[in-house]
């Protein structure tokens, strides 16, 4: 779980106090302490003019874990108007297909319609997707992420039945 | 691992309780108070009396506020032919000292007793109440039932060494019959069997009645007999039991989840059989809650190895109950 430091709430108290920690070092180099606030990133994000300054310094955070620490594919931004909210879409690996990803500050409440609406919301190919990744932001900038899907979805077996069927395949294998 | 001992587990209780009701079933066919008497050479009256009894309903006694069913033919149907599976709540006579293994009655769940007396296959009936708080009476009742668990215990030894008595003579004339070897060694336990036989306490059978002979539970005696028991009827019970319902009738079996945190724990198949796949949340549709809630849901859903069910009953009628699964996305 990546830190960024400080929260959306504080993002404009965080800009003035870095800012003038850095100034006085002078040994950071160039990057100025209100970096987040200059991504073009993120200036990309409120530019779509949807949802508060929390959720879309959460989106921000997601973004950023997804493609510098997880090293996804193809991360897509996109704002809905109905939901007020920015949302990401992108892809574990090339072989994997899109998903959809809410991120939402952990102080948020959601109500199960809540939930529903969010799945509801088009992919890229214009159809809802089947399951949504929400990334939970909490106030120290941890994240975490759980996946709701429409529906039953079945879980993996406990770990005896699967060792069970893993010795059950080698022995095949080793008749065969 | 605990899954897997939890479920062992249950099926030996269930194992032990199968074969104590079916022998309580064979010593109490008088005390059942069936109002059809039983003709062993007619085979067709007893499919007769089979049938009947599968279709007459099946009598729950509300103790307080909780359902419970006690007889051992009730217990089977209703888990057989309706999926409803209740939970073992009652000292068996001969481990009492254990909450391991646990026999009858059945406890049922509100909404388990509520959809039996929606679809007709159950009668509600107020529990009979203890009627005399006087300890002395108590203590007379107490004693009159030691001392006839003592003669029942005297009786049985009795029976137990004349069945091995039986046995061992079986045994001298069968095995030594042709052959010259000398059945000495049986004949001197023979003899000295009076002596050396002991009958365990923990061996000796207790008959537990569930039933009463004289009340003939005709349907118009029942009827008199009916609670006016109404469940409790806030949003929160209407939501489980709408819930309930809707699971019910896909075919899933339902047991409570109190030890998860959840509200039912859902099974593909009877709990003997499988182990549970979902813990099911009910919430109404609307009702918000904080993003934390959710996680620690879903975190507990990951260490047991089942899926968080989000259910909420639909507003409109037409789409009946909204699932939504919650798990944890495995990425670290």
């Amino acid at each position: 779980m990546e830190r960024v430091g400080g929260s959306a709430e504080e993002s404009g108290d965080v800009a003035e106090t870095e800012g003038s920690g850095a100034g006085a070092s002078g040994t950071e180099g160039d990057i100025p302490g209100n970096w987040i606030l200059q991504h073009h990133k993120y200036r990309e994000l409120m530019a779509l003019d949807v949802g508060d300054t929390a959720q879309v310094y959460a989106a921000f955070l997601v973004y950023l874990d997804l493609l510098e620490e997880r090293r996804w594919q193809e991360v897509t931004s996109r704002g809905s108007a109905e939901l007020q909210l920015v949302y990401l879409e992108g892809r574990e690996s090339e072989s994997q297909p899109r998903q959809l990803i809410v991120p939402l500050p952990g102080q948020r409440s959601l109500s199960h319609q809540g939930v529903r609406s969010l799945l509801s919301q088009p992919g890229s190919d214009g159809a809802p997707s089947p399951s949504l990744l929400l990334a939970a932001v909490a106030p120290d900038s941890t994240l975490a992420y759980y996946r709701f899907s429409r529906g039953f979805v079945v879980p993996e077996p406990p770990d005896s039945i699967q060792a069970l069927e893993c010795g059950r395949e080698r022995r095949k294998r080793r008749r065969l | 691992m605990e899954l897997e001992t939890e479920a062992d587990g249950k099926l030996e209780a269930e194992v032990q309780t199968e074969t104590i009701m079916e022998m309580e079933r064979e010593v109490k066919t008088q005390t059942e108070g069936e109002s059809v008497e039983r003709d062993p050479e007619s085979d067709t009256r007893t499919g007769e009396v089979k049938r009947e009894r599968e279709t007459e309903p099946v009598l729950v006694c509300v103790s307080g506020s909780t359902p419970l069913l006690w007889r051992s033919a009730d217990l089977r149907l209703v888990r057989e032919r309706m999926g409803i599976v209740g939970t073992l709540v009652g000292s068996l006579a001969r481990q009492p000292r254990q909450n391991c293994r646990l026999g009858r009655p059945l406890q049922l769940q509100l909404e388990e007793a509520r959809l039996l007396k929606d679809t007709g296959r159950a009668v509600l009936v107020k529990g009979a109440e203890s009627e005399c708080d006087d300890d002395r009476v108590n203590v007379e009742v107490e004693e009159s039932y030691t001392k006839h668990l003592q003669h029942s215990y005297e009786e049985q030894g009795r029976l137990a060494l004349e069945e091995k008595k039986r046995v061992l003579q079986r045994v001298m004339t069968e095995r030594f019959r042709d052959e010259a070897l000398t059945d000495q060694p049986i004949r001197e336990r023979l003899s000295s069997l009076k002596s050396s036989f002991s009958f365990p306490r923990s061996a000796m059978m207790v008959q537990l009645c569930t039933a009463r002979a004289r009340l003939g539970y005709a349907p118009v005696e029942r009827d008199w007999l009916a609670a006016d028991w109404t469940l409790p009827r806030d949003n929160k019970q209407e939501v489980r039991y709408r819930v309930y319902q809707d699971l019910r009738q896909q075919g899933y079996y339902i047991t409570s989840a109190g030890k998860f945190g959840g509200d039912y724990l859902i099974y593909p198949g009877d709990p003997l059989r499988f182990h549970a796949h979902f813990i099911a949340v009910c919430v109404p549709i609307k009702s918000e809650s904080p993003i934390s809630d959710f996680l620690c849901l879903a975190r507990l859903g990951a260490n047991v190895k089942k899926t968080i069910l989000l259910c909420s009953p639909s507003e409109t009628e037409s789409e009946g109950v909204i699932y939504t699964s919650i798990q944890w996305s495995g990425m670290v």
